[in-house]
């Protein structure tokens, strides 16, 4: 038995996309003169028909039948539909999967480039509007805990968009961000989870807004995978963690537990951040401000390390003289005209294409190196014995170096402000008359690696390192600092 | 021939997909018979009637629907496996105006995002939900969902969902148990009339948050022909002959309610956001002129406060502290947190220092303040050589043994505040006793740093004027009675 006849929208076979189309219009000899109702032609684009067979059964005419010729550009066999019994009802396109597998008249066009229908006009490229600064009229000093400090720098910092679980130390700040939010008309919204807070902020950032939350460890633990989106994603949010000891549960005191974690750790793939390291309220203040800056810049996560205590010390801090109003990038999924072509996206499931996005990726981590290492010290440039400590550590770490400094004794403090990248430009120059480092941390050598590894990276060698570590909540007081210090310079003496 | 309108969604060439080379610039990358492709073209179609494909911002999942970015001529946003509700939260409240549509599949919504979609449900903010369920994992390879049905089989079910696998979960039907769900209805793609309900189905829940009303949520059963091993004929026979009888169709949930949900722009206003923080722009008196109390310690005076969680040894540290910051001095407060400060024992420790706080603990304070007996016992002995040690004498009655010229001031904090009415100021009374008896600042420092903190409850200043008075009092006449 002959096939029905088959009506087409295209002719012959072939690849489509590359060569000229095969496409082409019905005339109007080929319609139907007995047609009651003047409606557009139902086409079947044959290349593009899967066979599913699923338009059988719409139809009331009974026109359509599975195929038997394979389409030689898809290799697949299509569906055929009678002319003769076709009456171009529709009810084929409603059970047709495909996009564009049964369509209307309308959209056939014979110019390849107008293939399917008009190609989308290339829309105006959406407006890049930076955030600008405005002044800040001067007030008091205020006194506020650190984890308070680091909810006012994210205002400041333009944020009306907080999300957050609860998890002690780190509370108080999500706590202050849902008393003071809804008064600016922002939003605190508390997450059922870590994991639904940080995708909460995946949604606002891919907005276009600046997003933070307050976590800590075992918190920032359930992040990670969040975190490892938004690096490929490649979306701004501030992370303030602030590091308790573990492992697990652990505990709610201070500890640099998760230096591993955030300068090597991101969730998976070829993952960084620029992670900052406050060592007191002011810091947490100006680091946070700081954090949203160089999140944005980057189109990448930002996490500013505290520890425990960092986030519940009370002291002085001074407000900035600017604060900062959001603006809108180019690149936010924002929900309108401007924007609608925009997409927020970490699978390119083209293992090249990816490859290529991972060197782009790289290639913003090297400029993170070059251009964002940072470190401040106290009594470190003529130091021959540098202690390197950051967070609250290096507190400690200051006042025992005022104390051996007092004994006559050549010690300085070196600390780094970016734990990632770690700040071996510093360091580097201290290092012609500092012949022994002493690094003093409350966790397992987390930060003695990361200043091993940049040294390594920097062919610095013929260096002393010794240490100094606390862990559980326990902290190196400057007493043991002091003594610690006195025993190694015994012991070399 | 062109067309001037679009009747749907999707792009006219699929540029995303492998780059929109070939047939996949104008094909999905779903196989044959697959009902995502029809779930797309009913959304696709929806949004366009509707008018609000501009400000649509769709947030595909994770699972076969992974690549809804291809064919949406939206704003797109891919999120993790499950987190999709949580992404298109971020979106909505960061922009009430878009339309945010989050669609899922039954691996991704029911098993990994089940917190993500229940909370999402019970709070309500008007997002719209397609759950497309085909009883399977689809992307993986055909392993066992919690939607597959009793007996069938799937790459981890090999010998047919038993009961140690738990049974097929009613995702609409416990969906539509919480409050912030308006709209909850499961649809088939099966036949005409289901796809035409599925399409009307789609549309209402939309119009549902282009209203502002409420949480849509669409269950659609859905055929996947190359899992269940069948021909899409067969699929869409499974669907209406077996799934629709474990889950059956139609409206699960229909509320009606007023649009509701309106956010407001949000104000970064300098002189607001300066409100809100309550900062203020009058210095506060001083009183010692940047006078160290180096009679104390050159460079930093320590400060222990203990007791019970209740005694306000914490409200009193970083009154402290306040006050010290008021005379220009850097100060520090830092609690002992946690459980321990609901309820058990809480100890703060605050560093006054001429210039800047080192190291803000203070295992060896100079000055302790101890509420309560534990307290005294443990930290009594940590006082610096010369110090003083502050105890409240009405709950009290032993000294342990102190270091060398450590003076002790009984003070009998809980009995004067109760006199004064309320036990709550006892703190404020052990502030008057420490200045008497270490003049680390001045009284007015204590008093104006009152005064600030009892801005908003100033029916409590007197009473704390007068307790701190009391303090004073109590430490004088023992240095009185000691001359």
């Amino acid at each position: 038995m002959p096939p029905p006849p088959r009506r087409a929208a295209r002719e012959g076979s072939g690849a489509v996309g590359g060569g000229p189309s095969r496409l082409t219009r019905h005339t109007a000899g080929e319609r139907k003169s007995d047609r009651a109702t003047e409606r557009p032609k139902v086409l079947l684009q044959q290349h593009l028909c899967k066979g599913c067979g699923r338009c059988i059964e719409s139809c009331p005419k009974h026109a359509i039948t599975l195929g038997t010729e394979v389409d030689q550009a898809s290799g697949l066999v299509p569906v055929m539909i009678d002319e003769e019994k076709c009456n171009d009802c529709g009810l084929c396109i409603a059970a047709c999967p495909e996009p564009f597998g049964l369509m209307r008249e309308e959209y056939e066009l014979e110019h390849p480039e107008h293939l399917y229908g008009e190609r989308e006009r290339p829309r105006a490229t959406p407006r890049d509007v930076p955030p600008h600064d405005v002044p800040l009229p001067r007030c008091e000093p205020m006194v506020l805990k650190g984890n308070y400090a680091a909810a006012v720098g994210a205002l400041l910092a333009g944020c009306r968009h907080v999300f957050g679980y609860p998890i002690t130390p780190s509370t108080e700040g999500a706590e202050l961000c849902a008393k003071l939010l809804p008064k600016l008309d922002g939003v605190f919204l508390q997450a059922c989870s870590e994991v639904a807070t940080v995708n909460h902020m995946y949604g606002a950032s891919g907005a276009g807004l600046p997003t933070l939350t307050f976590t800590s460890s075992p918190g920032f633990s359930l992040m990670l995978e969040g975190i490892s989106y938004m690096i490929g994603a490649e979306l701004p949010g501030v992370f303030i963690n602030v590091m308790r000891p573990g492992p697990g549960l652990g505990n709610i005191g201070p500890e640099q537990a998760d230096i591993k974690l955030a300068a090597r750790g991101l969730g998976h793939g070829n993952t960084h951040a620029i992670v900052l390291a406050p060592s007191s309220p002011q810091e947490m203040l100006d680091l946070t401000m700081l954090a949203f800056e160089l999140s944005l810049k980057y189109r990448n996560p930002v996490i500013v390390a505290a520890d425990g205590y960092l986030g519940q010390i009370t002291g002085r801090v001074t407000l900035p003289t600017r604060m900062s109003v959001p603006g809108l990038p180019d690149w936010a999924v924002w929900g309108d005209a401007e924007h609608r072509n925009n997409l927020i996206n970490s699978i390119y499931i083209d293992w090249a294409d990816l490859e290529e996005h991972n060197r782009h990726l790289s290639a913003k981590y090297r400029l993170m190196e070059e251009t964002e290492q940072r470190a401040t010290g106290y009594r470190h440039e003529d130091a021959e014995v540098l202690i390197v400590a950051c967070n609250i550590p290096a507190r400690m770490a200051k006042a025992a170096v005022a104390e051996l400094r007092n004994e006559g004794l050549p010690v300085g403090l070196f600390q780094p402000l970016t734990i990632w990248p770690f700040p071996i430009k510093q360091l580097v120059p201290l290092l012609g008359h500092a012949k022994r480092l002493i690094v003093v941390e409350a966790s397992d050598g987390q930060l003695e690696d990361e200043l091993r590894l940049a040294l390594h990276k920097a062919d610095v060698t013929g260096l002393e390192i010794q240490h100094l570590r606390r862990m559980g909540g326990m902290l190196p007081s400057d007493r043991e600092i002091v003594a610690h210090v006195h025993q190694l310079l015994e012991v070399s003496r | 021939m062109t067309t001037a309108t679009k009747p749907n969604a999707f792009f006219r060439h699929f540029d995303r997909h492998a780059h929109g080379k070939g047939l996949k610039g104008a094909t999905t990358h779903y196989c044959p018979g697959c009902g995502h492709g029809l779930a797309h073209k009913f959304l696709a179609e929806a949004l366009v009637e509707l008018g609000v494909e501009e400000r649509t911002v769709m947030v595909s999942p994770v699972g076969c629907a992974v690549f809804l970015f291809y064919y949406f001529d939206t704003g797109n946003t891919q999120a993790a496996h499950g987190r999709a509700p949580a992404v298109a939260l971020g979106h909505k409240l960061a922009n009430p105006n878009s339309i945010v549509v989050s669609y899922q599949g039954d691996g991704d919504l029911a098993s990994i995002g089940l917190a993500e979609i229940v909370h999402a449900a019970q709070l309500g903010v008007p997002i719209s939900v397609i759950f497309i369920n085909n009883a399977i994992y689809g992307m993986t390879g055909g392993q066992m969902a919690p939607t597959t049905l009793m007996g069938q089989k799937s790459a981890t079910t090999p010998y047919g969902r038993n009961p140690l696998h738990g049974k097929p979960m009613h995702v609409s039907e416990m969906i539509a148990t919480l409050d912030g769900a308006m709209y909850v209805e499961r649809c088939a793609l099966y036949d005409q009339r289901q796809r035409k309900r599925a399409k009307a189905a789609i549309t209402k829940a939309l119009k549902l948050q282009i209203e502002g009303r409420g949480f849509g949520f669409v269950e659609i059963l859905s055929e996947c022909p190359t899992h269940w091993g069948m021909s899409a004929e067969e699929s869409e026979a499974h669907v209406k002959n077996v799934l629709e009888k474990v889950y059956p169709l139609g409206v699960v949930k229909d509320e009606a309610r007023e649009p509701w949900f309106h956010l407001e722009k949000p104000c970064h206003d300098p002189e607001k956001v300066l409100q809100v923080l309550e900062t203020t722009r009058e210095t506060p008196p001083s009183f010692l002129a940047g006078r160290f109390p180096t009679h104390l310690d050159a460079h930093d005076v320590a400060l222990k406060f203990a007791g019970a969680g209740g005694d306000g040894a914490q409200t009193a540290a970083l009154l402290v502290t306040k006050a010290a910051i008021n005379e220009g001095f850097d100060a520090t407060h830092i609690p002992s947190y946690g459980p321990e400060s609901r309820g058990g024992t809480s100890y703060a420790d605050v560093h006054v220092a001429k210039d800047e706080v080192l190291s803000p603990a203070a295992p060896e304070p100079h000055v302790l303040v101890a509420f309560n007996a534990p307290s005294l016992d443990k930290f009594g002995p940590t006082v610096k050589p010369g110090g003083a040690v502050i105890y409240d004498s009405s709950v009290i009655s032993r000294v342990p043994t102190l270091r060398e010229g450590v003076r002790v001031f009984p003070v009998p904090c809980g009995q004067l505040a109760r006199e004064l009415g309320t036990i709550m100021v006892k703190n404020t009374v052990s502030l008057g006793a420490v200045q008497a008896a270490t003049g680390v600042l001045h009284d007015d420092s204590f008093l104006t740093a009152l005064r600030i903190s009892l801005a908003n409850k100033r029916a409590m200043l007197p009473v704390n004027e007068e307790a701190y008075r009391r303090g004073v009092q109590a430490v004088q006449a023992q240095l009185a009675h000691a001359r």
